[in-house]
């Protein structure tokens, strides 16, 4: 089964916001700090691009660059934001129920739950550059109750199986949304299968580092593909390699759709 | 028949519009279409353009629309 599309590391949106001039009150940690955003589909006025994968709107590779870089303090409604550290150390105040502080390190991640308005504050306080993948995604209902959950992927006793980290299995963060993500990262080479609740649901791979292959498609580091319409997913993972697998109904895709067609009429 | 009244959301911070809720803290009657709401106007809570909003098709959560009406 071959992905229905796939999208190299290169092909993303790429913006550098600074914490100097018109984006200073946004971004913190003036002089200096800088945040990289490498967007695989259309954010906001940041890129073009394919307008996300069901409810799926962002899917971010950010790096906070320098101490104190990171999001000033700012308002939400409704969607539910994700992150996922890789590397360095994010710092977390979110205003959701009684408030937290979190700090989150390589293989914590949190779902924030915006609902019917929260503001949250993101900073990489450290002298490590903080790098991590961030989901929005519209919720099932508007205007739900805030909520904030964290979790924790051990990256070494959980190897060479699919893991889901946000979703509906045991452990897994709660999600108001028809989502789950899990996350593969191997040790050796190996052969697997994920199998989508239906054919409705759609799958988004992306390959933090290392090879994958599925059908004729080869992915290295930062690609990603997309797959819907499949009973069972198939692919390869060579040795070392981390990926991230998102599968979410496809609910409403008249907006892909009509970029779908505007990049075949424009090729 | 008329068109449905709909709801829009803001893709940089998630703030909804609902026609039939309007706004009225930001002096937006309910009914107020969303293409009559000037070209120049911007998410309230976030500064995004109106251009840069989505319609969406999601119910509330109970007790949603009255949190909507005065966000």
């Amino acid at each position: 089964m071959n992905p229905t599309f796939v999208l190299r590391a290169n092909e993303r949106g790429h913006d550098v916001i600074s914490s100097d001039g018109p984006t200073s009150s946004y971004v913190a940690g003036h002089p200096g700090a800088f945040i990289t955003r490498e967007s695989s589909f259309n954010f906001h006025q940041y890129q073009a691009g394919r307008p996300g994968f069901g409810p799926i709107r962002v899917f971010g590779d950010e790096t906070f660059h320098g101490a104190g870089c990171g999001y000033n303090m700012h308002p939400h409604h409704n969607f539910v934001i994700c992150a996922f550290v890789l590397e360095g150390e994010l710092t977390h105040i979110n205003t959701a129920g009684e408030g937290t502080v979190d700090r989150l390190r390589q293989g914590d991640y949190y779902v924030f739950s915006a609902g019917s308005g929260g503001k949250h504050c993101e900073l990489s306080i450290s002298p490590e550059d903080m790098n991590a993948i961030y989901l929005w995604v519209l919720p099932s209902q508007l205007y739900l109750p805030p909520s904030y959950h964290r979790g924790h992927f051990d990256l070494r006793t959980r190897r060479n199986q699919i893991i889901q980290l946000v979703g509906d299995a045991d452990g897994a963060l709660p999600f108001p949304q028809d989502l789950r993500v899990s996350r593969l990262v191997t040790d050796r080479k190996g052969a697997f299968a994920y199998a989508p609740r239906s054919a409705e649901h759609g799958l988004y791979l992306f390959v933090v580092d290392g090879t994958l292959t599925c059908g004729d498609a080869t992915l290295g580091r930062r690609d990603s593909l997309g797959a819907s319409g499949v009973k069972t997913l198939e692919f390869e993972a060579a040795d070392a390699t981390d990926v991230f697998i998102v599968e979410t109904a496809i609910i409403d895709d008249d907006r892909v759709r009509a970029w779908e067609k505007e990049q075949a009429e424009a090729s | 028949m008329s068109e449905p009244l709909k709801r829009w959301i803001c893709l940089g911070c998630g703030f909804s519009y609902d026609e039939a809720l309007g706004l009225p803290e930001h002096g937006v009657a309910p009914g107020t279409r969303w293409a009559d709401l000037p070209e120049d106007w911007v998410c309230p809570d976030c500064g995004t353009p109106k251009a840069q909003f989505e319609m969406v098709v999601i119910g509330y959560a109970p007790g949603g629309p009255q949190l909507a009406q005065t966000a």
